[in-house]
């Protein structure tokens, strides 16, 4: 019965309950009280309105902060990215000239076997 | 090699040497600063990416219509710069924007769109290494959807709500941050031709290899 309470004040705004002082504010006290003592305790309080008044505003920023001096876990440094990405280009386009030149002697050394098996292959 | 092929070397590597320096002497941009010095290889490998994908596509066209064997190794040859060069910018982007965005990556249409084309890239050489016979048209005519993609990829900043610059940026750009990035351009460039004149020839000596082994059978 308490959890069906909590329910039923949790989704009050929802089931059209609009604000604090609304007619549907006493509906949802009244489905709040039948629910016994934990259910007086949080309708007394003033149902969702006032639970979610006691909440503390979220921190109005009064001041900017230079990004120098923000703490250390929040700064992203840039130089690491940018040597990762220069390294990055770097050895790709290095990897990539040395797989081409492989492919290419292999390919080369082949057809100079095959010549001379062909040459050998001719004589006899 | 063609006798423009060592020349060309030694002026790219020159040019390579000479970037880092003009990249170097270029201002820090206002709100980016030094993560903004990444725009040097990020675009320039961008475009170059493009240039692959268009390349590839054309080559492809030509063979699916006129049949050279000439055109599918230029073909094949571009793809594989497609998959480098858009790799380099799949890479470098992210280290970019996760200074500048604060996220490594977005699904905007751009970056879904280039991520698509280097996927389409990686597809075509997947397809010719294992797809057997009758493979090559079936990459050309996938080649022909990553040439498709480019336009997209180039436009859709103009069109589509992303937190990537528009294609105004580098017509506008002052001089300080103009030069590196044009002479970057051309370095990849040129690099770009060299690489692509190299692994054609990987293609044609191949090749000669095939026809060589046919000759033996015959």
């Amino acid at each position: 019965m308490i959890r069906l309470a909590l329910l039923v004040v949790m989704f009050a705004p929802i089931l059209g309950v609009r604000g604090a002082g609304a007619a549907g504010d006493s509906v949802a006290s009244t489905f709040v009280r039948g629910a016994g003592p934990a259910g007086d305790l949080i309708a007394s309080t003033g149902g969702p309105a006032v639970m979610l008044a006691q909440q503390p505003p979220p921190q109005q920023q009064d001041e900017f902060i230079p990004i120098d001096e923000l703490p250390a876990q929040d700064q992203l440094p840039a130089a690491p990215l940018l040597v990762a990405a220069y390294s990055f280009v770097v050895l790709a386009l290095f990897a990539y000239v040395v797989s081409v030149g492989r492919r290419l002697g292999r390919v080369q050394q082949e057809m100079e076997r095959l010549e001379s098996d062909l040459k050998r292959g001719g004589r006899t | 090699m063609k006798k423009w092929f060592m020349p060309a070397v030694i002026v790219c590597g020159l040019m390579f040497a000479i970037a880092p320096v003009l990249i170097a002497g270029a201002p820090y941009e206002s709100t980016m600063g030094l993560v903004q010095k990444i725009f040097y290889v990020h675009l320039p490998s961008a475009w170059t990416f493009l240039l692959a994908a268009i390349i590839c596509g054309v080559a492809s066209v030509r063979y699916l219509f006129g049949g050279a064997a000439r055109q599918d190794r230029l073909a094949w040859a571009a793809a594989e710069l497609v998959v480098l060069f858009g790799a380099i910018t799949l890479v470098t982007g992210p280290l970019w924007a996760r200074k500048a965005w604060g996220v490594w990556w977005q699904w905007d249409v751009r970056l879904t769109a280039s991520l698509m084309g280097w996927m389409v890239a990686v597809a075509y050489l997947m397809l010719r290494r294992y797809g057997g016979p009758g493979s090559d048209k079936l990459a050309a005519g996938l080649a022909l959807f990553g040439m498709a993609n480019v336009p997209f990829i180039y436009i859709s900043v103009n069109y589509w709500r992303t937190i990537h610059p528009t294609t105004n940026v580098v017509p506008t750009l002052p001089t300080s941050f103009g030069v590196p990035l044009w002479f970057s351009a051309v370095s990849f460039l040129l690099l770009f031709v060299l690489l692509l004149r190299v692994r054609v020839r990987l293609e044609e000596q191949r090749a000669k290899l095939d026809a060589m082994y046919l000759s033996m059978d015959a």
